[in-house]
């Protein structure tokens, strides 16, 4: 999970080691006052919880044992005694110890694998250094000072109003120039000399900025390495869960990207390698009788290829089969059965992208099914990135993911059309072609070209924007672009095409939310606003590609925004979950107890309810007895997300009337997602 | 890691603070000698219209308006205003006004609601007035209701008719928001 997960992380732990510490020696003291248990397990059983969120094992192994022993006290089967409570207490500073470390991103202190074992076994931690907490403080001053994100974006808009200065400061030279042409050439020399100078401080001056670019947007750079580690664990502990033998190699880990692309990417990647495991690999047995080695092999890569960085998944598995991947989307109904039989085994594979296409029967804690390859590709648009495909049956799918460097800045394509500007981002960009109206054919209502031998549905882009279109008589060229997305290729009349740029991206503002069409806006050279184009909304349905078109009301269902409850006593599991739903347009409103969800439940009216199991005061069962009781949420959606694995609490959770059990140690965002999505869309 | 400080010392905050109080100190003088209120007058649909000098950031002329395809026909396009992308406005329709041609004499006011800064597309503008209350009108009889919702009332003037726009729910309408939230 990103590192601001961590952080928070962090901090709710100190919170709970705080009162844990605090609790213990008033217990030492004390030990009749076993009241004070309850308090205690419940700090160690929400640390345990939310490290299991962000995926700390360790302090969630020390947690557990922690909770273990608190437990023991509680039900009178151990003795409150010293030797007790300062195990506890050791567990207390281990986990302050490798939080303490986290936050300041070095390794913690202590042998931390050993520990969790000798711990365990009951032994109080003799590993652990004797002033744990303040022995490391006093480090020596690093030469890196730390800076706020926001700082640093501010600091790279900064750097991209001065591109836009240098580029208005270029355009005014070209006027300088006609200018001087315009003057008798007597009078012209001197000022075509002032130009030359002119042009060389502007040009010294691109220099500067570029440089100044390059060292800005370097400091939101993070090499892949920031978010592959996780991946290891989450594929080592998933071929655990799902008796594969798999070997993961990360190429590229150095490869750098934008922060914010790389917050996007980690969700995505998770994705993939869950799919890789539970649909790409097979058991082992399965793997020798085909002649495979028993150990498949999952590999992550990164590399630059021009403007974009390439991510690659790739596993040896059974690989996509083309003729399954058609028969289920026909009987999904994705797609009609003779669409189907016109499709290549190429397209085939892309109609695992297509909505509707993973369905999930049942809703359990692992993901051992289809996870939905649509929301990837969702998530990857969102990047402005685009996907390919490819597999062979029996022995290998490869999933490629190209990716901006950035989002602050695009390579574009400046084209005119429908007498406005606009900038389309080079990812998207195949080839520009010159097609004479006597090479267009008409297919039904659908005009198309060949491009390279395919046919390729062709548009007015104007047309498809809603502009006003004007195409001239007679057999002059008309200038093309060829546009892909995915597996899907269309061609699109353009008036001109001025050239390429590099443009930086900015917002349109806050009156504006997601516009069809647009990604953004830039600033020209001549100070005017021009249109950055998003590109996969062209091939969406009803922007002229042929697509499956939505029902009204899936149209109307898909306006509304819907709107989600989440009930947690942990800031960091709520942080996460809100943050995992927010993204993908969802409205969340927090609770922070049973009783604070009933109160917000009734003040407003949710879509659908994720609460925690344990919780001080009403606990997770109650409140969704007590929501399935009151009119407004009979048939709500409810998801239980709990660190509670066993069966018996999964049961508990349906005879309360929940619909869905996730749990807390297999939490990945995209089975919440997937979850939600199912049961609220 | 970003350390909040929200409770923090704000030395702007206690400036614009203190600003805030000399100036509300000084229209409270003037009140007491007449009850004006500071306008911001210009034409919309031939007639003329007025709204508080607070909700206006600056008066431009109309420059090269980039159109934005398929939204509402209300945004008529968007403009560089030194760095920030706005949106400019044309709320004639939302008022029931006719739509006469902007010349050179068309305007941009930009205004900042809560959310956001919009420009506002005027056929001109006639600068700051203080216009006094003792002549202002809320009745709003006779107006459609598509012009009562924006209207609080009229000022009558001896050159004429002021009507006063409600500026805060004109900003707040959602027919101004763009796309998706």
């Amino acid at each position: 999970m990103g590192n601001r997960y961590l952080e928070i992380f962090c901090r709710e732990a100190e919170e709970h080691l705080a009162s844990l510490q605090s609790g213990l020696l008033v217990l030492e003291k004390n030990p009749a006052r076993t009241e004070l248990l309850h308090e205690l397990l419940r700090n160690a059983h929400t640390l345990k919880g939310s490290a299991r969120m962000v995926g700390l094992a360790d302090i969630s192994a020390i947690t557990h044992t922690m909770e273990e022993l608190l437990k023991g006290m509680e039900q009178g089967l151990r003795r409150v005694d010293a030797g007790t409570i300062d195990l506890l207490l050791k567990g207390a500073d281990a986990v302050a110890l490798i939080t303490s470390a986290l936050m300041r991103g070095v390794p913690p202190d202590i042998d931390v694998e050993r520990f969790v074992a000798e711990y365990e076994r009951g032994e109080s931690g003799r590993l652990l250094p004797a002033e744990p907490l303040e022995a490391k403080a006093e480090g020596a001053v690093a030469d890196t000072v730390r800076a706020d994100v926001k700082t640093l974006d501010n600091l790279v808009n900064l750097v991209g109003e001065m591109i836009i200065n240098r580029k208005r400061l270029e355009a005014k030279l070209d006027g300088l120039k006609e200018l001087c042409y315009e003057l008798p050439p007597e009078k012209a020399a001197p000022f075509t000399a002032f130009r030359g100078e002119l042009e060389e401080d502007i040009l010294y001056l691109g220099f500067l900025i570029q440089d100044l670019h390059e060292k800005a947007m370097g400091l939101r750079m993070l090499p892949l390495k920031t978010i592959s580690d996780g991946l290891e664990r989450l594929v080592r502990d998933l071929s655990l869960q799902l008796s594969r033998e798999v070997q993961f190699e990360i190429e590229g880990q150095g490869i750098e990207m934008d922060r914010v692309l790389l917050d996007g990417l980690k969700p995505i990647l998770i994705h993939l390698l869950t799919n890789a495991l539970s649909h790409g690999i097979e058991p082992p047995e399965a793997r020798e009788k085909a002649g495979k080695p028993r150990r498949g092999s999952v590999l992550l890569s990164a590399r630059h290829e021009g403007n974009s960085v390439l991510v690659e998944v790739r596993d040896d598995g059974r690989g996509m089969d083309p003729a399954a991947i058609k028969a289920a989307a026909v009987s999904r109904g994705v797609i009609e059965a003779r669409e189907a039989e016109g499709l290549t085994d190429e397209e085939a594979l892309y109609l695992t992208f297509r909505p509707g296409f993973s369905t999930a029967e049942i809703v359990t804690d692992i993901s051992g099914r289809g996870v939905g390859m649509d929301v990837v590709k969702k998530n990857i648009e969102r990047v402005k990135g685009n996907v390919t495909l490819s597999s062979e049956t029996g022995r290998f799918t490869r999933v490629t993911l190209q990716l901006p460097l950035t989002l602050s800045v695009l390579d574009a394509l400046i084209i005119t059309c429908g007498d406005e500007t606009f900038a389309v981002p080079a990812t998207y960009l195949q080839e520009i072609l010159k097609v004479r109206p006597s090479e267009i054919t008409t297919m039904g209502t659908d005009e198309v070209i060949k491009v390279r031998g395919a046919t390729t549905p062709l548009y007015s882009l104007a047309g498809m924007l809603g502009l006003p279109a004007r195409r001239d008589a007679g057999d002059a060229p008309l200038p093309v672009l060829v546009l892909k997305h995915c597996d899907q290729r269309i061609a699109c009349i353009v008036e001109s095409h001025v050239g390429y740029s590099e443009v930086v991206v900015k917002g349109l503002g806050k009156q504006f939310g997601t516009v069809r069409y647009l990604f953004g806006a830039t600033i020209m050279g001549d100070g005017n606003p021009a249109l950055i184009l998003n590109v996969p909304d062209l091939f969406q349905p009803g922007g002229g590609a042929p697509r499956a078109v939505l029902s009204p009301e899936e149209e109307a269902a898909a306006r509304r925004r819907p709107k989600v409850l989440v009930v947690d006593d942990s800031i960091t599991t709520r942080t996460m979950e809100q943050s995992i739903l927010a993204g993908q347009g969802y409205h969340v409103v927090t609770a922070v107890s049973g009783e604070d969800a009933m109160e917000k439940s009734a003040a407003e009216s949710f879509d659908l309810i994720i609460s925690d199991v344990e919780m001080p005061g009403m606990n997770g069962f109650e409140l969704t007895r007590l929501l399935r009781a009151s009119e407004t949420y009979q048939e709500t959606p409810i998801i239980i997300v709990s660190s509670l694995s066993r069966d018996e609490d999964k049961r508990q959770a349906l005879q309360a009337g929940a619909q869905a059990y996730i749990v807390k140690g297999a939490f990945d965002q995209g089975l919440l997602l997937e979850t939600v999505q199912m049961l609220i869309g | 890691m970003a350390t909040g400080n929200d409770n923090g010392y704000d030395i702007r905050s206690i400036l614009n603070q203190m600003r805030e109080e000399y100036w509300e100190a000084l229209s409270e003088e003037e009140s007491e000698a007449k009850q004006m209120l500071e306008c911001l007058v210009f034409t919309l649909g031939g007639e003329r219209y007025a709204f508080e000098t607070h909700f206006a950031c600056e008066v431009i002329r109309i420059p090269k308006l980039i159109r934005v395809p398929a939204v509402q026909s209300l945004v008529t396009g968007i403009f560089n205003l030194r760095g920030d992308i706005t949106a400019a406005i044309d709320i004639r329709p939302m008022l029931g006004l006719a739509q006469p041609e902007l010349g050179p004499t068309g305007r941009i006011l930009v205004v900042r609601g809560d959310l956001f800064s919009t420009g506002i597309l005027v056929e001109a503008a006639h600068g700051v007035q203080p216009l006094d209350l003792e002549q202002f009108e809320t009745a709003t009889a006779g107006l459609s209701a598509e012009r009562k919702q924006f209207i609080r009332g009229h000022f009558n003037l001896e050159e004429g008719a002021i009507l006063l726009l409600d500026m805060e729910a004109l900003l707040a309408a959602p027919e101004l928001l763009v796309g998706e939230a």
